[in-house]
């Protein structure tokens, strides 16, 4: 290993020292110097540095700001999602209410309380039971229409059963009255088993895709009139003296959470109104709102009509013809015989 | 040194000095990277021990006069690391990368030795903790960095004389 050459070590120990010297005494400086000293140092030579200093730091602040924001958009994206969930539960009891309001009487209101274990996918437990008047075999309803019938009441709960449930049979009709059928679950794998079936329909009476069909009231359990699904299309069956509809429910199987159960009384009273007066509802509030329409745009038509004062002023009866009398004088004193006539006859002798 | 290699080295030293400036407060470690040692250890090896405690001196000064409290003790513990570094290259700068990064740990332990006891700031627990655990740490971390730089830099400026 070589040594380094050194020239003149001498100079470099002079050197050295005198750096060593100085900055022991800026540490011994007093206070007013020393950040005076400073003070130009850091507005000349340092400045740029200092400068890149802030900009640093205050990139390093903006990343961990921007972590700290990404945290609070995610809080607030998080209380926005459960505020959906809370407006669409809110859009549901309103619904709920306008039902209640048009069934009037006859029902028991109850909370859906789903289970999750296997196999109980289409049965539901009802907070409301036979102390509240539930009987088995009532129907289960929402403001969608139907959703399946109590199988089971308890003095406290009782259990119900949904529409794609293997032991769901309802009667059912078109809503216009076209065909009848019965309407079971869909037997498929996945998603598909969330469908319905409408059996037994007469060849003669073939349903269009968009069809509401309703329980028709046969059977006992169901009263006519409540919604169960809109026709999809038709089924590939072996039947040969009838036809078969795959069928989307009106009642969504997640959305269900509170319910009413109908009492027997009730159904047996029916209910064939009830769901088409939101129909009505629904209707009339379009009248309005069309009505509301036309009139905004007559008044503003007639807002942007201008007034001919001529033709307001102008009478709409000719003074000269009410004052026209209606008999010529001179007519009238017209007399039909001329008695000169007469008197001038021409003295005529007789022979 | 040609002049190409002395422009390269000041070019390098800037950097290093910006650097210091710009990545150290992003990271903001406890045990900071020190790239005003490594600045300072890259010139002291290939310059005169006269001129890199007057390097030191002047590093020392900048970074002091944004800590005016202890203005001079950076100054001075600069001018001893850059003199005692060019002094002792022969020793170390061999084409060891082990080797290299003692010196660059200790440099930085001495710096922030000296830099402490000139400032009388941290005293007791306190000045033990700092020089025994955080500076250590810092100067494992400055020596880490500093073969990066000094791996880096090697074709460009070549080995350092003995």
């Amino acid at each position: 290993m070589r040594r380094p050459a050194r020239t003149n070590p001498r100079v470099d120990l002079v050197l050295a020292a005198a750096c060593g010297l100085t900055a022991l005494v800026c540490l011994v400086l007093p206070a007013p110097a020393r950040n005076t000293a400073a003070a130009a140092l850091r507005t000349t030579l340092v400045a740029p540095l200092a400068s890149m200093q802030v900009k640093a730091e205050l990139s390093r602040r903006a990343f961990l700001a921007h972590d700290a924001a990404l945290r609070i958009v995610d809080s607030v994206t998080l209380r926005s999602q459960r505020l959906t969930g809370v407006e669409e539960e809110n859009e549901r009891l309103r619904k709920l209410l306008g039902l209640a309001s048009a069934l009037k009487w006859g029902f028991i209101p109850a909370e859906a309380l789903q289970g999750r274990g296997l196999g109980d996918d289409f049965t539901v437990t009802l907070s409301a039971g036979k102390n509240a008047g539930v009987e088995s075999l009532s129907p289960v309803v929402t403001a969608e229409g139907l959703v399946g019938m109590v199988e089971r009441a308890d003095d406290s709960f009782s259990l119900a059963i949904f529409w794609p449930h293997p032991d769901f049979r309802v009667s059912a009709v078109a809503a216009d009255g076209s065909a009848f059928g019965i309407v079971t679950g869909h037997r498929a794998e996945g998603a598909s088993k969330y469908f319905l079936e409408l059996h037994s329909v007469p060849l003669r009476s073939p349903l269009k895709a968009g069809t509401l069909v309703v329980s028709s009231g046969l059977g006992g359990v169901y009263p006519r009139g409540i919604p169960i699904g809109v026709v999809v299309s038709e089924m590939k069956t072996t039947e040969g003296f009838a036809k078969s509809y795959l069928m989307r429910p009106m009642v969504s199987l997640p959305d269900i959470s509170s319910v009413f159960i109908l009492t027997p009384e009730r159904a047996r009273s029916g209910v064939e109104n009830v769901w088409a007066t939101g129909t009505n509802v629904d209707s009339v509030r379009k009248a309005i709102v069309a009505a509301g329409d036309s009139m905004r745009i007559r008044r503003d038509t007639i807002a942007k009509t201008p007034v001919k004062r001529d033709t307001l002023a102008k009478p709409s009866v000719k003074r000269d013809t009410l004052a026209k009398p209606p008999v010529k004088r001179d007519t009238a004193a017209k007399t039909p015989v001329k008695p000169d006539s007469s008197a001038k006859t021409p003295g005529k002798r007789m022979p | 040194m040609s002049f190409s290699r002395t422009v390269s080295l000041a070019v390098i030293f800037l950097l290093l000095v910006a650097l210091h400036y710009t990545l150290q407060p992003v990271l903001a470690w406890r045990a900071s990277i020190d790239f005003l040692v490594i600045a300072l250890l890259l010139v002291a090896v290939r310059t005169r021990p006269g001129a890199a405690a007057l390097a030191g001196f002047a590093l020392g000064l900048l970074s002091d006069s944004l800590t005016p409290e202890s203005f001079g003790a950076g100054a001075l513990a600069m001018t001893i690391v850059g003199f005692g570094a060019s002094w002792l290259k022969a020793a170390f700068f061999a084409d060891n990368i082990a080797l290299n990064g003692v010196f660059i740990f200790a440099g930085k332990w001495a710096f922030d030795t000296i830099f402490l006891l000139a400032e009388h700031r941290l005293q007791g627990t306190n000045l033990l903790v700092q020089l025994l655990l955080w500076s250590p740490l810092a100067a494992a971390a400055t020596a880490a960095a500093g073969l990066v730089v000094l791996l880096t830099v090697r074709p460009v400026l070549g080995a350092p004389r003995a």
